[in-house]
C-alpha cells in the first residue's frame, strides 16, 4: 500500500509535468519528459560527458585528499589536549556555519577560473566535517578503554593506533563521508558560478543556450553521479566500520 | 491451583468481614505475534489474582516473566489476549485515570515542566477545576517531602527525588488504586530502602490499593501484604506468599528475622525460575 | 586563559599574520591586508548600489527563511504525525533531498529570472528540507514513556498532542530553524553569486575582473558578518528554548 502511494505520487508528478508541457508552460522552460529521456539516452550513447566528468572528478579527488589530510592531522593534534578541544572545536564549528561559498569569489581571484579555484572551494568545505568529526571521535573515546590500555602498559603510540583510532574510527569515517559529498556539491557550485569546464559548467552552458531538454538530461546525469558517489562511500563506510567492529 | 481464590483462604490478612474486592484478574493471558510465528511470545499465561481494597500486592519474578505486562493490563494501557480484568466489578477496556494512577520505572516527568507543573499535569488532563490544582499539587508534594523543590525542573533532581515527584503526581490524582512499575529500580540500594520506608508510612496513611512490580526480594517482602511470585516465561503466577505484618513498617521490620525468613522463602521459590531465564538468554551454561 | 579569550587571540593573531604577510610578500592586485579592507569597508558603506544589493540580499534571506519555516514545519508535522503521509511522502522527500540542488540553479534562474524571486525560490529549496526533517523527527522521537504516562493520566489524543508532543518537539523546531537558516544562506548566496548581471554577484564579478581585492574582501566580509549574525541569532533562540529540556 505504502509502495503504491509512493509510486502513485511519482507517476502523478510525471503526469503533471507532461500535462504542463502540453499546456501553457513554454517547452523552453520545461521540456516534456519524453524529450529529456531521449536526450539522456543520447548523452549516455555519445558519452560526450567524459571531458567534463574527468575535470570534476579530478577536482573532487584533489580537494578531498587535501581536506582529509589536513582535517585529520589538525583534528588529531587538537584532540590531544582537552584545552585545545575547548578552544578549537567551537572555532571550527563557528566557521563551518558561515556559508563558505562566499570565499569562492576570492578563490577565483587567487586561482583563476580553472580547476584551482574549485579544488580550493571543495577542500575548504570538506575540511570542516573531517576536522570536527576527528576531534569529536578522538576526544570522546570511552575513558575505560584508555584506562584499561594504560593498565596493560600501552605506550602513547600504541595507545593511539590500537585504542584511540579504532574507537574513534566510525565517527572519523562519517566525517570523511560528509566531507566528500559536501565537497562534491561545493565543486559543482563553483563550476556553476564561474568556470570553463566541469559538469556544473556544462549545465550552465546548456541553460544559457536555452537547450533545456539537454540541460535536464545533464542534471539527471549529475544526480546519477551523485547517487553512485553516495552509494560507493556508504559502502566503503560500512566496510570500514565492519573492519573495526 | 495457583488461583488466588484458592490461595487466599490461608494467606489473606484482612479479616473476612472487611474483605472487599478491588482488582480482579481472571485467567488473563497476553500473547504477542500470530500462532506459528517463530517470534511469537507468550508473555503471560492464565494469571489470576484478586486484590482487596487497601491491600498492597507485589509482583516479583525473573526478567520477561510478564509482571510488567500484567500491570499494564490492569491499568488498561493494553488489552489482554485472553481472560478478563475487573476493577470494582467493572471490566477494564481502556485507561481509567479517575481510578488508577501510575508510577513508572523510567523518568516519566516532563522535562519542560517544573515539578509543580508536572504534578498539575494529570489534573489538567482530567479537567479538574483549575482552582484546585495548586492546593492539591502542594499537598501531595508535601506528602512526599518535595515542597521545597516545587519550582525545580526534573533534571535538577536526583533519581530518588524524581521518583518522589512521580509519586506526588500520582497522589494528586486522588485515585483509589496506584500501579507502580519498578518505581525504584533505577536507584541505588540505600535510597530505595529509605524510599520504601517512606512509602510504607505514606500508604498506611492513604489506604490506597496498590500493585507494585519489583525485582528486589527485600523490597517485595518489606512493602507487600502479599507477594505474587512469577515463573519464567511463559509467565504464570507460581505462588502467593502472605506477609502478615501491619503498616507502617519500619527499620525494625527491615532487620527482623521474619523478613529474612520470608525473603529466603521467596528466593528458593524464584531461584530455579531465574536460572531458567538466564539459560534461555544464554548467560549461564 | 579561558578558551573564549584564546579563540579571540587566535583570530587576532591570524589577522595580524595576514596583514604582515600581505604587506611584505603580497601582490596588491590579488590580496589586500585587513587594514585596507577596513578602509574599503568605509568606501562601500558610501556606495549606494552596493548597499542596495546587500539590502536586497538580506530581504531575500528573510523571505526565504520565513517561507522555509512555514513550509518545513507544516510538512514536517504532516509527515511526522501521520503514518500514512509519512509512508507516502517521506521516501519521495528523501529522494528530493538527495538531489544535488546546485545543478538546478541555472534552471531556477531560467524559470524565475535574475531578480529576487529566483534567489528566494532557490533559498527555500535549500531551507525547507532540514526544517522538515528535524520537525518530523522531533515529533516522532518522543520518549514512549511520556506518551504512556500521559495516557495513563487520562490525556486525550488532542491533549497528548498539545501538552506532550508539541512541547517535546519545540527544541527540534528551533534546531530545524537553525539548520534551515544555514541552508537558506547557502541557497540565496549561491544564487546571488551565480547571477553576475545584478545584485551581489555583479559586484563580486566586477571587483574580481577589475582587480579591486580590497573591495571584494570587504563585500565578502560584510556578507559573512550578516551570515554569522543570523546564525548566532538562531543558535541563541535554540539554546534559549532548549534550556528546560
Amino acid at each position: 500500500m505504502k509502495r503504491l502511494v509512493q509510486i502513485g505520487f511519482v507517476v502523478l508528478l510525471a503526469l503533471l509535468w507532461q500535462l504542463a508541457t502540453l499546456g501553457h508552460v513554454s517547452p523552453l522552460l520545461l521540456p516534456p519528459p519524453a524529450a529529456v529521456g531521449r536526450e539522456f539516452l543520447v548523452l549516455l550513447q555519445t558519452a560526450n560527458f567524459w571531458p567534463d566528468l574527468r575535470v570534476t572528478l579530478f577536482e573532487l579527488i584533489a580537494a578531498f585528499l587535501i581536506a582529509a589530510f589536513t582535517g585529520s592531522a589538525i583534528g588529531s593534534a587538537v584532540s590531544r589536549s582537552s584545552y585545545a578541544v575547548r578552544v578549537f572545536d567551537p572555532l571550527f564549528a563557528g566557521m563551518y556555519s558561515i556559508p563558505a561559498i562566499l570565499l569562492f569569489p576570492l578563490y577565483v581571484l587567487f586561482f583563476g577560473l580553472g580547476p584551482g579555484s574549485k579544488i580550493a572551494m571543495g577542500a575548504t568545505i570538506a575540511f570542516f566535517p573531517v576536522v570536527l568529526n576527528t576531534i569529536t571521535g578522538l576526544s570522546q573515546v570511552d575513558r575505560a578503554y584508555v584506562a584499561a590500555a594504560r593498565s596493560m602498559g600501552a605506550s602513547p603510540i600504541q595507545m593511539f593506533w590500537s585504542v584511540m583510532l579504532p574507537a574513534a574510527f566510525p565517527v572519523i569515517l562519517a566525517g570523511l563521508r560528509i566531507g566528500l559529498i559536501s565537497g562534491f556539491l561545493a565543486i559543482l557550485g563553483g563550476e556553476t558560478i564561474a568556470s570553463f569546464s566541469g559538469l556544473g559548467h556544462r549545465i550552465v552552458n546548456l541553460a544559457e543556450s536555452m537547450d533545456t531538454a539537454r540541460m535536464f538530461a545533464n542534471i539527471v546525469f549529475v544526480m546519477l553521479v551523485a547517487w553512485v558517489l553516495n552509494a560507493a562511500v556508504s559502502f566503503a563506510e560500512a566496510r570500514g566500520r565492519r573492519g573495526i567492529a | 491451583m495457583l488461583d488466588a481464590r484458592d490461595a487466599d483462604a490461608s494467606h489473606r490478612k484482612i479479616p473476612a468481614g472487611r474483605w472487599a474486592l478491588m482488582i480482579q484478574v481472571d485467567g488473563v493471558g497476553q500473547v504477542y505475534g500470530e500462532e506459528g510465528d517463530p517470534r511469537r511470545i507468550v508473555a503471560l499465561e492464565n494469571a489470576s489474582l484478586e486484590v482487596a481494597r487497601g491491600e498492597l500486592v507485589c509482583l516479583i519474578g525473573p526478567s520477561g516473566c510478564g509482571k510488567s505486562t500484567l500491570l499494564h493490563l490492569i491499568g488498561g494501557l493494553a488489552a489482554p489476549s485472553s481472560g478478563e480484568i475487573r476493577i470494582d466489578g467493572e471490566r477494564v477496556q481502556r485507561p481509567l485515570p479517575q481510578k488508577i494512577a501510575y508510577v513508572f520505572q523510567e523518568n516519566a516527568l516532563f522535562p519542560w515542566r517544573t515539578v509543580l507543573e508536572n504534578v498539575k499535569l494529570g489534573m489538567e488532563f482530567q479537567g479538574v477545576p483549575k482552582a484546585e490544582h495548586e492546593n492539591r499539587a502542594r499537598e501531595s508534594l508535601d506528602a512526599v517531602g518535595l515542597s521545597e523543590f516545587a519550582g525545580h525542573y526534573p533534571r535538577q533532581l536526583s533519581g530518588g527525588m524524581k521518583q518522589r515527584a512521580q509519586l506526588a503526581r500520582a497522589f494528586a490524582l486522588r485515585t483509589e488504586i496506584l500501579l507502580m512499575d519498578e518505581p525504584f529500580a533505577a536507584l541505588d540500594e540505600q535510597t530505595r530502602l529509605l524510599l520504601g520506608e517512606d512509602l510504607s508510612v505514606l500508604l498506611a496513611r492513604t489506604g490506597k490499593t496498590i500493585v507494585f512490580v519489583t525485582h528486589s526480594l527485600v523490597e517485595a517482602v518489606f512493602l507487600a501484604d502479599r507477594v505474587a511470585a512469577f515463573t519464567a516465561r511463559p509467565g504464570r503466577i507460581k505462588q502467593i506468599i502472605a506477609v502478615e505484618e501491619g503498616h507502617p513498617r519500619s527499620r525494625i521490620f527491615m532487620t527482623s528475622s521474619k523478613l529474612a525468613g520470608l525473603r529466603n522463602e521467596l528466593y528458593e521459590l524464584l531461584h530455579d525460575e531465574i536460572y531458567k531465564t538466564m539459560n534461555e538468554a544464554g548467560i549461564a551454561r | 586563559m579561558s578558551p573564549t579569550a584564546a579563540r579571540l587571540a587566535i583570530i587576532v593573531a591570524m589577522l595580524a599574520a595576514w596583514e604582515a604577510g600581505v604587506r611584505w610578500f603580497g601582490n596588491p592586485l590579488f590580496v589586500s591586508p585587513p587594514s585596507r579592507v577596513a578602509v574599503a569597508l568605509l568606501d562601500l558603506a558610501g556606495n549606494r548600489d552596493v548597499l542596495a544589493a546587500v539590502a536586497r540580499t538580506c530581504l531575500e534571506i528573510s523571505i526565504a527563511f520565513a517561507l522555509s519555516t512555514i513550509l518545513g514545519v507544516g510538512l514536517g508535522l504532516l509527515v511526522g504525525l501521520h503514518r500514512f503521509t509519512r509512508g507516502a511522502m517521506y521516501p519521495v522527500i528523501l529522494l528530493l533531498y538527495a538531489v544535488p540542488q546546485v545543478t538546478m540553479l541555472p534552471l531556477f534562474v531560467l524559470v524565475f529570472g535574475i531578480g529576487m524571486v529566483s534567489k528566494i525560490a532557490f533559498g527555500v529549496s535549500h531551507g525547507v528540507f532540514p526544517i522538515l526533517m528535524t520537525v518530523a523527527a522531533g515529533v516522532q522521537n518522543i520518549e514512549p514513556i511520556l506518551v504512556t504516562s500521559a495516557r495513563a493520566m487520562g490525556a486525550s489524543r488532542r491533549q497528548i498532542l498539545l501538552a506532550v508532543v508539541f512541547p517535546h518537539a519545540l527544541s527540534s523546531f528551533f534546531t530545524g530553524m537553525r539548520l534551515g537558516m544555514t541552508a537558506v544562506l547557502l541557497g540565496v548566496l549561491l544564487a546571488e553569486l551565480y547571477v553576475s548581471q545584478a545584485g551581489v554577484g555583479y559586484f563580486t564579478t566586477m571587483f574580481t575582473q577589475t582587480f579591486q581585492p580590497q573591495n571584494l574582501f570587504a563585500l565578502v566580509a560584510v556578507l559573512a558578518a550578516i551570515a554569522i549574525m543570523l546564525n548566532a541569532l538562531c543558535r541563541w533562540a535554540e539554546l534559549r528554548f532548549r534550556a528546560n529540556v
